[in-house]
This record gives structure tokens, sequence and C-alpha cells, in this order.
């Protein structure tokens, strides 16, 4: 039954796409602008597309396992909210997902706009359109939500437990309205290139759209981090797996983006490079996306990934390129570009140079494994050292390029002042060394990384104090997004230098003492919850030197259907540091392995990456105001 | 004034930057840079199965006979492939891996700077 009005759904929302594009191009050809009609239709779509994916998780929460999807990655005995979140924790899911973000930002786009320049407002809805019915097509086609399956499973095979997590639930969505959203940019940029509007019009009439998903990149990668943090056990929150390199490519470029646009804005120039940021974000996107769905890569994430989905992807990404940079190679022209040295618009360039260079070191880390094993036979990793390696060095002037930039000014090169460079260098190394004093000795290249970041920092915190003592204008967004920066890097390096581990065997009763810490394993026992049975062990924890004492319950947790087992980490966090603890069985023993880690600063990378975030959505209110 | 400060500085940084800093020879450093095979995407520093643990007996016990990080790397990668280790080792099959993002930083400044020396003529 569902199965039918999910299919129903679809053609009708076939046929919508295909009249929007049709009304589109008849109103550009005729001149004669209709946007009422569109703007219906657009609504039209949008709820097709909502009902399509309220139908599958309908399908969710009854169970309903004569669909296939449902009966992969859903169990009747499940709790409620993971029964929904299922709907979009699978592919053929988060393709719905991803269609109602691209139809809704359709319509969204179209009237905010609706005043604007009407051609170029069309061909962009056209664009769109072409790119809703492309994975249109794919999802019924090649990744049908609703197919059936014969005859019907008494009951589902289950959600893998270590994605029944509240994270974990909204980290997708959040994660595409970043990263589809970008795709109004895209076609908003080939409509630009196309009807040739290309003034400064252009840039304000795209950049709320860049900011906003912009915000949702980086809080989809926060949320992403947090939960591997706390769920996967090992304490750490980035490991440069390719899937979350495929996450971060796109934001470099949004990041890029946010800074040319600036230069677009207020000088005319640059447009050539926006255009091709605005069609890199979302080739970027789908790039991930083709990268995570078809297997290619060995990742945490290959719970969601089939091969024979990556052939469409790669077929629409492969066009999708092809045509956009057609367009563009017609289209645009010879523009020169003549700055000033020390110039605002020389600094903000500077930003696009690193993003670039990010970017770049990214996506070579990240596809060169594939090269080596189809032209060499020869199976390499790619993993944290390459990157830790080739990055951490570049982040040094970068952080100066950051704290600088800002004190620039425009067209013209400002004498640039000496004294509060150097006075603000030499807090920074002070701080740093009283840092050194306080923890201990630190790696030459993490000396230079804190010194700069804490340049940035006290960079940042002067220009808030002398806006509002001369009462100059601020751009509080910036500020503010910079100095979280400033703060991650130097909390990321500190964490990163000072983390403390020590892993143990204990049986319950015993005692590991080790520095001035010891841990007591004092009790086992079972617990019952909805969906699993939870082993989890009491242990006490002793600080002797601080004399500070808390207790730590890890898990082991054994969830039935389909039979697994997670470790659930026991986390104490507090300002200065967090206890970490997790505990796992030995095979044919008594003996428990724990794993207890001290992580210095932990709550203040979370806090200071959404402070970054915040400035994304600070500039909407300026914008609005 | 700022003379003396800017001396002064340079002074700390050099301080900040050798006097105090220490290289250890450090397991943890080793058992973060191997792949557990069995598990997905994670090394055996943070993994708890069984091959993860057996590797890092391995790894002590070459420590133990006084092997150094390459050697170790070295005898895991004939035994497991390169694939194990997630430092890929900087040979010039890998040449492009490691120079690439350097080059395209070299390359990104010089575009910048051409663009500012036009103005200049």
């Amino acid at each position: 039954m569902l199965s039918n009005i999910g299919n129903i759904f679809f053609i009708l929302n076939i046929l919508v796409t295909i009249s929007i594009i049709y009304f589109c191009y008849h109103s550009v050809r005729d001149k004669k602008y209709n946007l009422a009609k569109i703007v219906k239709l657009s609504i039209l779509q949008s709820t097709f597309a909502i009902m399509t994916f309220a139908t599958l998780i309908a399908a969710f929460i009854i169970s309903d396992f004569s669909l296939i999807t449902v009966y992969e990655n859903s169990h009747s005995a499940k709790p409620l909210f993971y029964k929904i979140s299922g709907a979009w924790g699978n592919h053929e899911g988060s393709l719905l997902l991803w269609i109602s973000i691209m139809s809704i930002f359709s319509f969204l786009y179209l009237i905010i706009n609706e005043k604007s320049n009407s051609n170029s407002l069309l061909i962009t809805t056209v664009c769109q359109n072409f790119l809703i019915l492309a994975f249109l097509f794919f999802s019924l086609i090649n990744s049908n939500p609703f197919s059936k399956i014969l005859p019907i499973p008494p009951d589902g095979l289950g959600l893998n437990p270590i994605l029944q997590d509240p994270a974990l639930a909204i980290h997708p969505p959040l994660l595409y309205i970043g990263f589809v959203g970008s795709s109004i940019y895209f076609s908003a940029a080939l409509s630009s290139l196309i009807t040739g509007y290309n003034n400064k019009n252009f840039a304000i009439q795209i950049k709320p759209w860049v900011k906003v998903t912009w915000f949702f990149q980086s809080l989809g990668i926060i949320v992403g981090s947090i939960w591997a943090y706390y769920e996967l056990g090992w304490g750490g929150f980035w490991f440069w797996d390719p899937v979350e390199n495929a996450s971060l490519m796109p934001w470099f470029a949004m990041t890029a983006l946010i800074h040319s646009l600036i230069i677009l804005e207020r000088r005319e120039s640059l447009y050539s490079w926006v255009i091709i940021l605005c069609l890199l974000t979302f080739i970027l996107s789908v790039t991930g996306t083709f990268l995570v769905r078809s297997g290619i890569l060995n990742s945490v994430h290959t719970f969601a990934n089939d091969p024979s989905r990556g052939l469409y992807i790669l077929v629409l990404l492969f066009l999708m390129v092809v045509i956009s940079f057609a367009i563009f190679f017609t289209k645009t022209k010879k523009e020169t570009y003549i700055f000033e040295n020390f110039s605002k618009e020389v600094f903000i360039l500077s930003n696009n140079w690193f993003m670039a260079f990010y970017l770049i070191t990214v996506f070579i880390g990240t596809v060169y494994p594939i090269f080596t094993e189809v032209l060499l036979n020869n199976k390499i990793s790619v993993g944290p050292p390459f990157y830790n390696l080739v990055i951490a060095p570049i982040i040094i002037p970068f952080l100066f390029f950051m704290a600088l930039g800002p004190n620039s000014s425009w067209i013209k090169f400002k004498s640039f002042d000496k004294k509060k460079f150097v006075i603000v260098l030499f807090l920074s190394i002070i701080v740093n060394l009283a840092m050194i004093k306080f923890f201990g000795g630190l790696s030459t290249l993490s000396n230079l990384i804190i010194i700069s970041s804490l340049f940035l920092i006290i960079y940042s915190i002067l220009d808030f104090i002398f806006s509002a003592k001369e009462k100059k204008h601020l751009n509080i967004s910036r500020a503010v997004s910079h100095l979280g920066f400033g703060l991650l890097m130097m909390f990321i390096i500190i964490n990163h230098n000072f983390s403390f581990e020590k892993d143990a065997n204990l049986k319950v009763g015993e005692t590991e003492k080790f520095e001035s810490y010891e841990i007591t394993f004092s009790k086992l026992r079972l617990d019952k919850r909805e969906n699993y049975n939870a082993l989890i062990g009491d242990f006490i924890f002793k600080d002797r030197k601080s004399g500070i004492v808390r207790n730590l319950q890890p898990e082991i947790r054994i969830y039935n259907d389909p039979e697994t087992l997670t470790y659930e980490a026991s986390i104490r966090t507090n300002i200065f540091r967090d206890y970490y603890l997790t505990m796992s069985n030995i095979d044919r023993s008594d003996f428990y392995n724990i794993k207890f880690q001290n992580k210095p600063f932990m709550i203040w990378i979370w806090i200071s990456a959404i402070i970054i975030s915040l400035g994304g959505i600070q500039r909407l209110f300026i914008f609005k105001k | 004034m700022i003379k003396n400060i800017t001396k002064l500085s340079l002074i700390l940084l050099f301080l900040s930057s050798n006097a105090f800093s220490e290289s250890v020879f450090d397991e943890a450093k080793i058992f973060k840079n191997i792949r557990c095979l069995v598990c997905q995407g994670q090394s055996i520093a943070d993994s708890n199965s069984e091959f993860a643990q057996t590797i890092k007996i391995v790894v002590r016990d070459q420590i133990k006979e006084g092997k150094n990080e390459k050697e170790i790397y070295d005898f895991l990668s004939n035994k497991f492939g390169e694939w194990i280790i997630y430092k890929p080792k900087f040979n010039y099959r890998n040449s492009i891996l490691w120079l690439l993002p350097y080059l395209s930083l070299i390359l990104g400044g010089i575009l910048i700077y051409k663009f500012l020396r036009k103005r200049k003529n």
C-alpha cells in the first residue's frame, strides 16, 4: 500500500518538475514573466517531495517490512525515535531527504528573489529543476526506497546500533542542508553565466544562501565529530577518514566562496573565480556522495554503500562537470585583476589561497589510494599522520593572515601597525611560555601553532575592544568566526599534546595504579534496556594529587536484533578536561580490557567550533536589519 | 622600544621552541600509525580487537629488540602490505601525493603575486 502511495508521489513529483522547467523556459522565450504560476508549481513540488519522504517515514513507524528499505534498516522492537531516524539513516531514504531539500531551496530562492532580475531567476529555477529531476530519476530507478520484497519477512534486520544515537539522527539532515543546499548557488552561477547577470547584485543575492549552507555544513561536521568522540570509543574526534574528508572538502570551497564574494560585492571583481567556487562546492558535494555511496573507499561509514549505485552518480557527476564547465568556458569573459599590495583584496585572496591548499591536500589524500590501487596495484593508506604533517605547518602563516587581514583597508595600502604587531606577538609568546611552564614541553611546531593562534585570538579581541571604544563599525560575524578559529586551533594542539592514555586488563575487585591516578573495578552488573542488554562496569577513579574522585560506568551493549556488541564510553566532562573510560571483554577470561584517557579542554574544542559556525548566522541577522 | 621588544620576542621564541621541546620514542605514536586490518578505519591504538592486541605485542617486542620506527614499519608492510601503515612512504611512487599540495601552494602564491605586480608597472 505505502509502496504504491510513495511511487505515485514520485511520478507526480517528476511531472511537476518537468512542467516547472517547461513553464520557465516558455516565460524566458516569450518574455512573459508569469512567476505566480511557477511559484504555485514549486509549492506543489516541495509538498510532493515532503509527502514522499513522509510516506517512507510512515512505513518505518508502522514497520512495514514489505519494503526492502524498511526491512533492511529497521526492526519492530526498536524505539520509535530510531525507527523515524532510520528513515534517513540509509541510502534510499537519505536520497528523499536530498530531493526534499533541493525542492525547498528551489522554492525559497524563488519567492525570496521574486522582485529581482526575472530572466536570471527563471534560468536558475530551470537549472535547479534539472538537478532535481536527475536525482528523482536516480531515486526512482536505481535506489527506490519503495521497492517491495516477497514474501514479506516477519521482522526487519535492524539498524546498526552505533547509528542509534540522537547525534546521528540530526547529523545527516544538518549536513544535507549544507551540501545539498549548495545546489542553489550552483544553479544561480550557471544562470548568471547564461544571462550575463554578473554584477554586484548577483553577489548580494547568493550571499545569504552561501552563509546558511556554510552554517549548517559546519554544524553537521561538528555534530558528526562529537558523535565519533563519544560513540566510537577511541577518544578522538577527527580521523581524516575519507567520509569526514568528503564533508570537509565542500566546506573549504564554501569558506573560500564566503570570502571571495566580499570582493565581488565591494569591488565587482573576481567574478569568474566566484563562479568557479559556486560550481565547485556542489560538484564536491556530489563527489563526496559518490565516494561514500559507491563503497570505493574503506571507511567507518561503509554501512552506507553499494557498488552498483556508484555508476549512476559518477555519470551524473561527469555530466554536471562537463556541462557546467562548458557553459563557463563559452560564456566567461577574460578579466584582469589588479590589486594593491597588502590591500584587503589581497588578504581575502590569501584566504582562498590557503583554502585551495587545504582542499587540494585533502582531495589528493582521499583519492590517491584509489589511483595507486587501480594503476599500480598497490593498496596504500593515507591517514592522520599524512594530513597532520602536510597541513599543520601551513596553519601558522594562515593564522597570521587571518589576524592581519581584517585590519587592512580596501583598494589601498594602509601603513601597517608595526607596534601593535610586535606587542601582540610578544604577548602571545609570553602566554605560550606560561603554558609550557604549566603543562610541560611541546614540539617546535606545536609551539609555533599555539603562538600564532594566540596572536589571532588577541588580535580578534582587540578588534572587539577598539571598535567598541572608537564606535567604529565591526564586522561581528567575521570577528566571531576568526576568534573561534584561533581558539579551536589552540585547544586542538593542547589537547593533542597533553592527552594521556593508559590501558590495562582488570578483573572485578582489582585496582590499577599509574602516575598519580588509580582506578578500581568495583562491580559488574547487567541491565536490561529497551532493545539491548547492557553489561555495566562500575569503576572508581581517583587522582591522588588533586583528590578528585569520580565514578565511571562504561558499558558493553549487547543488541539482540541483529546480535551486535557495542562499547559505550563513560565520559566525565568539566571545563578543564574530560575523563574518558572504555571497557571491552577479553574472550575466555574474567579480565576486562579498560582504556582510560585524560583529555584536556575537550569541551572547549566543541565550543570553539560552534563559535566559528555562529559567525555564519550572525551575518544573517545583520542582513535582515 | 619596539626594536627591543622584537629582539626579546625572538629570543623567547627561540627558547620556547627549543629548550622545552622534547622528542621521545613513543610507542603510542607507532600504534596510531598502524591500521587495524579487521576494523573499519581505526588504528590499533584505538581498537580493542584481538588483531590490534596482537600487533601491539609484536610492536612492543620489536621495540625491545632495539628496532627503530622505520624497521618496524618495514617489517609490518612486508607481512601485511603497505595498506597497514597510515603514513605513506615518501618514495617516487608517492611523490605526487606528497608534493602536489605544496606545488599547488607555490602556484597559488605566484598567481596572487602576479595580480599585484601589474599595478606597479
